[in-house]
């Protein structure tokens, strides 16, 4: 059987995105070549979004010009196949354009086999391996992927867009589980894996500048445990990392092999109702710098996060949402007075209260159109990339976006 | 362009979206309905949970070994409503974003989709290990029925 879901009327787009991802399953066919693939699904998106802010404030790209930011697009194109009932494999290619952050190059997103040790009535048991999305919240699994999306943007006091990459994947083995009763399901992953920090995104989050010296990954932990009451009625989480990144440093480099430990923990709780949902999350994350060689650098902090939010299905193609996020990069420092009076930068850099309204509209189940407006009081999650003087941001400003996406 | 006339542009959006919102459909009853499963399936009842399980697309394989199938209508018929309330005690839009966090994250996969209840019947009757959900009046002989513990 070789079957693509939802495949109604876009068969020749299909099959030119077949005959691309042909050579990605190879691997796929070579664990039984005898026959057709079993259950080939082939899925993908792609969207494209406009954002227009207020004073020197850019949101990917150069959103805060006359003309607005046309830099913000995400294509993902994914293929699985599950060969027998307990082994799976999966990947899925993605470009993302979200200004100087993300340039658009094309990278393995995740890639990995999914085999299933157990599986009972009641439970199963089974193991990831290669590279898997990071178990993180209720979205990090997914977070690139409009449709998944509660909002345009996720919510950047726990999805930060300009430190993405340190928390978005791993190369490694997750144990996943699961067991199910009329109380709930209860279901976990836990990982040892390494996490992705090339380039300069996460040099210039982490280190405040691009340095000469690069970033290596350490041996990392990550986990989630989930509970949920009639099939996500009411769901609960808890996720809990502990990423490790070296530094190795040039010749030249004015700070030495230093090493950071990022342990963010997020609480996650959700209730689904037939018209509307309310979500919110909760984090922690503890930042530790050590050996760098330089005072400035010499960093032990925990950020702190959260956000309510609420939607409203109208029908099931228009929904509504409403959100309020804040985030603190240093709860010793919610004003961030101290920083400020330290590093001479503004004090709004160190934090962000986000309150958000918007509009999704299903116009067919394969495509949306998203409009929303964020009035932001704080600069705390802006990209430093994309904003490189921070005493040119203002602190109270305004970010409109609309957003297309389709997916197949 | 200033930041004033896109709240100004927002708002007329927002009234003008607002303002188009259709009525509300109202679902229409559907005659009773089976679960129904492909001949070769020994099993004849199954626990809520389990169903749960095979339609969240996180069990894959009936007792026997044999992998299981799964055949559902569009979202927005008024089968697959009424079966995911009724039969899984879920929401439709539920049931979709289950579907897409596994098929965005590689952890699982989609369900097939049928788009009649003729297509229904018939992909179910000639798929081993098929299970899905048909009206009483659509069914014939080809396919077994699955009752809910």
């Amino acid at each position: 059987m070789y079957s693509i879901s939802n495949s109604h009327s876009h068969n020749r787009f299909l099959m030119a995105i077949r005959l691309a991802v042909v050579p990605c399953m190879l691997w796929g066919y070579a664990v039984q070549a005898e026959k057709l693939p079993q259950n080939l699904q082939i899925h993908g998106f792609a969207s494209q979004s406009w954002l227009k802010s207020s004073g020197n404030n850019n949101v990917f790209g150069k959103s805060a010009s006359d003309d607005g930011s046309f830099d913000f697009r995400e294509l993902g194109l994914n293929a699985s196949m599950r060969p027998l009932p307990k082994l799976q494999f999966s990947a899925q290619m993605l470009s993302r354009w979200a200004g100087k952050g993300s340039p658009g190059n094309i990278r393995l997103d995740y890639g990995f086999l999914d085999y299933t040790m157990f599986s009972g009535e009641s439970n199963q048991l089974g193991i990831r391996l290669g590279r898997m999305k990071n178990p993180i919240g209720f979205y990090n699994d997914t977070r690139d992927v409009p449709f998944t999306r509660p909002s345009i943007l996720l919510p950047q006091s726990i999805y930060f867009d300009r430190t993405r990459k340190l928390a978005l994947a791993a190369d490694g083995a997750h144990l996943y589980g699961e067991q199910r009763s009329d109380i709930g399901n209860i279901s976990f992953q836990l990982g040892v894996a390494r996490p992705l920090v090339r380039g300069a995104e996460a040099e210039v989050a982490l280190l405040g500048s691009d340095r000469s010296g690069r970033f290596v990954s350490e041996m990392s932990y990550i986990g989630r445990v989930v509970y949920e009451l009639d099939e996500g009625r009411f769901r609960l989480a808890f996720s809990g990392s502990q990423l490790n990144i070296g530094y190795s440093p040039t010749v030249s480099d004015p700070i030495q092999a230093g090493s950071i430990r990022f342990t963010p923990l997020v609480f996650s709780a959700q209730y689904n109702a037939e018209r509307w949902s309310l979500t919110s999350e909760y984090a922690l994350r503890h930042f530790e710098y050590k050996n760098f060689g330089v005072a400035p650098l010499a960093l032990d902090f925990y950020g702190e996060s959260y956000y309510f939010q609420g939607a409203y299905r109208f029908t099931p193609e228009w929904e509504a949402v409403v959100r309020y996020d804040v985030l603190y990069t240093d709860r010793n420092d919610r004003s961030g007075s101290k920083w400020a009076a330290a590093s001479g930068r503004p004090a709004h850099n160190r934090f962000a209260k986000d309150i958000t309204v918007g509009l999704r509209w299903n116009v067919t189940p394969e495509f949306m159109l998203r409009a929303e407006y964020h009035r932001v009081n704080g600069t705390g999650w802006l990209s430093t990339l994309d904003n490189p003087v921070p005493g040119d941001l203002s602190q109270n400003w305004n970010l409109f976006s609309i957003l297309g996406s389709y997916r197949f | 362009m200033t930041i004033k006339k896109n709240t100004g542009r927002l708002i007329l959006l927002l009234y003008l979206l607002l303002s188009m919102l259709c009525t509300i459909s109202i679902a229409r009853a559907t005659d009773h309905y089976e679960i129904v499963t492909h001949p070769g399936v020994s099993e004849k009842t199954i626990t809520r949970s389990t169903l749960r399980a095979i339609f969240g697309m996180r069990l894959h394989e009936w007792p026997d070994g044999t992998a299981i199938r799964i055949f559902v209508m569009p979202d927005d018929t008024p089968l697959h409503a009424t079966f995911a309330k009724e039969a899984l005690n879920v929401f439709p839009y539920q049931l979709r974003a289950a579907w897409d966090r596994l098929v965005f994250s590689g952890t699982g996969q989609a369900p097939n989709t049928v788009s009649s209840p003729q297509e229904m019947l018939a992909k179910v009757a000639s798929t081993p290990g098929a299970i899905g959900y048909l009206t009483k009046s659509r069914m014939d002989g080809s396919v077994n029925v699955l009752h809910i513990k």
